[in-house]
C-alpha cells in the first residue's frame, strides 16, 4: 500500500476496556475493506496540497450556494459553512439492503401504532405499552384523536438515527417522526462529492438519490390526491432566520412549489389560502418545517406568530393536509423507543430486522437502581430534550457532574432513560490536511404516504472532535457524502 | 401566480441592486474628480452627497473619507454594503424563486462587501474596488435576464429597477439644475462629471458631440427615447412590466399612473422646454414614482383581504 493513503488507526479508543469502535474502511487485522479500495488507491495518488485544494474547493461550493449559518460578531456578522469532509463514506450493497428493510418494517410498524394510538388504542389496552406512558407524553397530541389521515400515512418524511455497532451490526439510536432535517445536506454533499473525485465515483456505481425531491413531492401528493386531482402542494417555514431555512427553500425549489410562511397563509371558512399577487389561493398539502406547538396558535402555543390561525381546524375538516401529522412526536419519544420492538412485533408479527439500543427506563425502578448504580458507564439523556443538548456521557463526565445528574434523575426519575456508551464506528476523514478515524453516524430519509420509499442515501454526520461521540451540528459535528453501492454498478442510475 | 411576500422581495432586490450601482458611481466620479481640480472636486462631491441625500455639505470637502463611508459604513443605512446587504437579505427570503445563477452572483458580491479584505481592497484602489462592483452588479443582471422565466416574478424585479432608477436621476438632475438657491451648474468639468454619475458620456458625446450644454444634458437624461438611463426610457419599461403584472391580476391602477407619466414623457415638448420646465417635471416625475410605489404595494402585496376572498 502507498505510503499515504487513508490509514487509520482502529486502536485509537478514548475508552480504556470498552469494545474497540467498528471501523468503516480497515477490518480489525488492519486491510482495506473491498468497498474501501478503489477510493483509498485514489486518495494514495494524491498530494497533501491537492486533497487541501479539493477541500477548499468544496468549501467554496457550499458558500457560493449560501449554505451557511451567520454568525453575529460585534463588529460584523460572517457566514460559516458546516463542516463538511471531503471523503466520502461507504456503505455496501448487501449492508444497505437489510438496512433498507429493516427502516420500512419501522416506519411501517410506527405510522400503525399511531394511527392506533390516535384511534382505538388496542395496544394500550393490551398492555404492550403502558397507557399512561402515551398519554403523559408531551408530544402526544389529544387534538388529534380520532382524525382520519390519509394511508394511516402520520409520519410522510422519517429520518432515523443509526450508528454501527464494535461488531458491525447497525442499529437504531433515534427515530425522528417530526420535523427531521438535514435531507439538503445529502444532496449538497452528493453534488460536491461528485465534483471531487468523478473518477472513483463513476467507477464504484453509486446508487442515485437526485430524484429524492421528485418522490417528496409525490409522496406529499398522494396525500390529498384522492379527493383533490392536482393538489397544491406548499412548503411551511418559520422564516429566514431558522437554521434549516436554506433546506426549506432548497426543497421548495427543486419540488416547484411556493415556500410560505406564517404570515402568507390565510384560513377562511376551513380552507387554507395563501395571499398571491393576483388574490387568495387554495392550499392542499402543507409540508410543514415548523413544529407541532407553532403551526396554530388557536390550537397549540397562543403565542407562535409562525403558524396560521386556523389551520388546524381546517386540517380537522379535512380540507388540508398537514405533512408531517401533528402528534407524531410520540412515537419518537425517547421512552417509546424502548418499546419499538414490542411495537413492530405486536402490529406485524416480525422481529425487528433493525435493533434497538439497549434502554434503561428510569422509571421502572430496578431499572432505576441499576442506572444510578452505573452512571459512569452509561448515557443518560433527559426524555424531552434532542440536539444532544440535556445528556449525561457517563465515561466522560466528571465525578460532581454524575453525582449532580443523579440527583436530577432522583428527582424526576420519568423523565430520564439510559443507555449503554456505544462506541460509534470510526470513518477516514481529512482534518487539517491529515486523514484521521473520527466517529460517525447514519441519517437515512424515509418517506411515506401512499407506499414507504427509503432513499438510497443518507447524511453521515461526524463528530469532527478527536474521541467524541456527540455528532449533532449544534454541538462541533460535521457531514460527509454516503455512498450507497448498487449490487451491479450498471444498476446504479436506474 | 406568485406570493405577494415574494412579489414584494424581489420588488427590493431590484431597488437596492439599483441603488448601490447608482452610488458606486457617484463615489467613483467623486474620488476620480478629486484627481484632477480642487475646486471643481468640491463642486462634484457637493453634487454627488446631495443626490445620496446626505444633508452634510461638510463632507465635501473630505471626499475620500465621504467616499469609504458611502461605500462600507454598515451602519448607515444607505451605504452601498448596506444596499447589497439588504438586496441579498431579500433574495434569501426567495431563494426558492430566483435561479442559483442568479443567487451566486449577488451572494458573491456580498461576500466580499462584508469579508474582511474589503476595508484594504477599497484603501489599496478604491475605483478598481468600485468598478468591480459595478461590474458583479452588470453580471448579476446578466444572469437574472440569461436564466430567469421572464415572467411575473422577473417583471417585479425589473419594475423595482426601473422605479429606483427614474427616481435615482430624477433626483440627481434635480441637485443639479433645480435648486434655486445655488442656480443651475455650467461648469463643464461639473456637467461630464453628472454625465458620468449617470454613465452617461459615451452616448451623450455620441448623440451630440462633444457640446456639452445643461439643456441637451437634460434633454438627453430626460427624454432620449434609446438610452436606458433616461427618465423616459425607465418610465416606459416601468409601465410595460406594470401592463403586464396587472394583467393577470386585473388591477388597472398602477398601470394607470404609469401609463399617465411615460405619456408625460413621451409625449413632453421637448423643443421648447428651459431649465425652469425641467424643474417641474422633475418634481412631478418624483412625485408620481412614489405614488406608483405605494400603488403596487397596495395593489400586489398589502391589499385588504375583505375585497379577495371567495364569496
Amino acid at each position: 500500500m502507498a505510503e499515504r493513503s487513508i490509514d487509520t488507526d482502529p486502536g485509537r479508543s478514548s475508552l480504556s476496556g470498552a469494545a474497540l469502535p467498528y471501523n468503516e474502511m480497515q477490518t480489525a487485522e488492519g486491510a482495506i475493506r473491498q468497498h474501501y479500495l478503489a477510493l483509498d488507491r485514489r486518495v494514495a495518488t494524491l498530494e497533501p496540497e491537492d486533497l487541501a485544494e479539493r477541500q477548499k474547493t468544496l468549501e467554496r461550493f457550499f458558500l457560493l450556494q449560501g449554505i451557511t449559518f451567520t454568525v453575529y460578531g460585534a463588529e460584523s456578522s460572517t457566514e460559516r459553512i458546516i463542516p463538511t469532509d471531503l471523503l466520502p463514506r461507504i456503505i455496501p450493497a448487501e449492508e444497505w439492503a437489510r438496512i433498507e428493510a429493516g427502516l420500512t418494517q419501522r416506519l411501517c410498524a410506527l405510522n400503525m401504532f399511531l394511527a392506533d394510538i390516535y384511534g382505538e388504542q388496542q395496544i394500550l389496552m393490551d398492555g404492550v405499552v403502558p397507557r399512561e406512558l402515551v398519554l403523559s407524553a408531551p408530544s402526544y397530541r389529544r387534538e388529534m384523536q380520532n382524525l382520519f389521515v390519509p394511508h394511516q400515512a402520520y409520519a410522510n418524511v422519517c429520518g432515523s438515527d443509526l450508528i454501527r455497532q464494535p461488531n458491525g451490526e447497525f442499529a437504531v439510536l433515534e427515530d425522528n417522526l417530526r420535523v427531521p432535517s438535514g435531507v439538503s445536506y445529502m444532496l449538497a454533499n452528493r453534488e460536491a462529492s461528485r465534483r471531487t473525485f468523478p473518477g472513483t465515483f463513476r467507477a464504484a456505481g453509486v446508487r442515485a438519490i437526485d430524484r429524492y425531491p421528485d418522490l417528496l413531492l409525490t409522496t406529499l401528493k398522494s396525500m390529498a390526491a384522492d379527493w383533490r386531482p392536482n393538489p397544491q402542494v406548499v412548503v411551511l417555514t418559520p422564516g429566514v432566520y431558522n437554521s434549516a431555512y436554506y433546506e426549506h427553500a432548497y426543497l421548495a425549489r427543486l419540488m416547484g412549489v411556493p415556500l410560505v410562511e406564517g404570515r402568507d397563509l390565510v384560513v377562511h371558512d376551513n380552507m387554507v389560502y395563501m395571499r398571491t399577487t393576483t388574490g387568495l389561493r387554495r392550499i392542499d398539502v402543507i409540508y410543514r418545517r415548523v413544529d407541532d406547538d407553532f403551526i396554530d396558535p388557536l390550537t397549540f402555543r397562543r403565542d407562535s406568530g409562525l403558524g396560521a390561525a386556523g389551520l388546524f381546524n381546517a386540517y380537522r375538516a379535512g380540507n388540508v393536509v398537514i405533512c408531517n401529522a401533528p402528534g407524531t412526536g410520540v412515537a419518537d419519544d425517547k421512552a417509546v423507543y424502548a418499546y419499538v420492538p414490542e411495537i413492530i412485533r405486536y402490529y406485524l408479527g416480525e422481529d425487528a430486522i433493525l435493533p434497538n439500543i439497549e434502554t434503561y427506563l428510569c422509571r421502572e425502578p430496578a431499572q432505576l437502581s441499576h442506572v444510578l448504580a452505573n452512571l459512569d458507564k452509561l448515557v443518560v439523556k433527559a426524555v424531552g430534550a434532542s440536539g444532544g443538548y440535556g445528556m449525561l456521557i457517563g465515561p466522560h463526565a466528571s465525578a460532581k457532574e454524575r453525582a449532580d445528574f443523579g440527583d436530577a434523575i432522583k428527582a424526576d426519575p420519568e423523565n430520564y432513560i439510559a443507555q449503554p456508551t456505544i462506541q460509534l464506528s470510526t470513518a477516514p476523514c481529512l482534518m487539517d490536511g491529515e486523514i484521521e478515524p473520527r466517529h460517525v453516524d447514519l441519517r437515512p430519509f424515509i418517506l411515506s404516504g401512499d407506499k414507504i420509499v427509503v432513499t438510497p442515501g443518507a447524511l453521515t454526520r461526524v463528530a469532527l472532535k478527536k474521541g467524541s461521540l456527540v455528532v449533532n451540528s449544534s454541538q462541533g459535528g460535521g457531514s460527509k457524502d454516503t455512498w450507497i453501492l448498487a449490487a451491479d454498478p450498471k444498476d446504479a442510475q436506474l | 401566480m406568485m406570493l405577494a411576500r415574494v412579489a414584494d422581495s424581489l420588488y427590493w432586490i431590484g431597488r437596492y441592486v439599483e441603488r448601490a450601482e447608482h452610488m458606486c458611481r457617484l463615489s467613483d466620479v467623486m474620488l476620480n474628480a478629486t484627481l484632477d481640480r480642487t475646486d471643481a472636486a468640491v463642486q462634484v462631491a457637493r453634487i454627488a452627497l446631495a443626490a445620496v441625500g446626505d444633508k452634510n455639505v461638510d463632507k465635501a470637502s473630505s471626499p475620500y473619507d465621504a467616499a469609504f463611508a458611502l461605500a462600507l459604513d454598515r451602519q448607515d443605512p444607505g451605504s452601498i454594503t448596506s444596499s447589497l446587504a439588504l438586496a441579498r437579505e431579500n433574495a434569501r427570503q426567495v431563494r426558492d424563486q430566483i435561479t442559483t445563477e442568479t443567487w451566486e452572483r449577488l451572494n458573491l458580491i456580498y461576500l466580499r462587501m462584508t469579508g474582511p479584505g474589503a476595508a484594504k481592497a477599497f484603501a489599496d484602489g478604491s475605483s478598481a474596488f468600485l468598478h468591480d462592483i459595478i461590474a458583479d452588479l452588470h453580471l448579476f443582471r446578466g444572469a437574472a435576464d440569461a436564466t430567469m422565466s421572464h415572467g411575473e416574478g422577473w417583471r417585479f424585479l425589473l419594475l423595482g429597477m426601473y422605479l429606483e432608477r427614474a427616481e435615482l436621476i430624477g433626483r440627481l438632475l434635480k441637485v443639479c439644475f433645480g435648486d434655486a438657491r445655488r442656480g443651475p451648474i455650467d461648469d463643464h468639468f461639473a456637467l461630464t462629471g453628472l454625465l458620468r454619475m449617470s454613465c452617461a458620456l459615451e452616448p451623450y458625446l455620441r448623440r451630440y458631440t462633444a457640446d456639452v450644454q445643461p439643456r441637451l444634458i437634460l434633454e438627453f437624461l430626460m427624454f432620449d427615447e434609446d438610452f436606458p438611463r433616461s427618465i423616459r426610457f425607465s418610465t416606459a419599461r416601468i409601465e410595460e412590466h406594470l401592463a403586464a403584472a396587472s394583467r393577470s391580476a386585473g388591477h388597472a391602477g398602477p398601470e394607470r399612473l404609469a401609463g399617465r407619466l411615460k405619456a408625460r414623457l413621451q409625449y413632453a415638448d421637448v423643443e421648447n422646454f428651459d431649465l425652469g420646465t425641467a424643474s417641474t417635471i422633475l418634481n412631478t416625475v418624483l412625485d408620481e414614482c412614489a405614488a406608483i410605489h405605494t400603488s403596487v404595494y397596495e395593489t400586489f402585496v398589502a391589499y385588504s383581504l375583505e375585497m379577495r376572498l371567495p364569496a
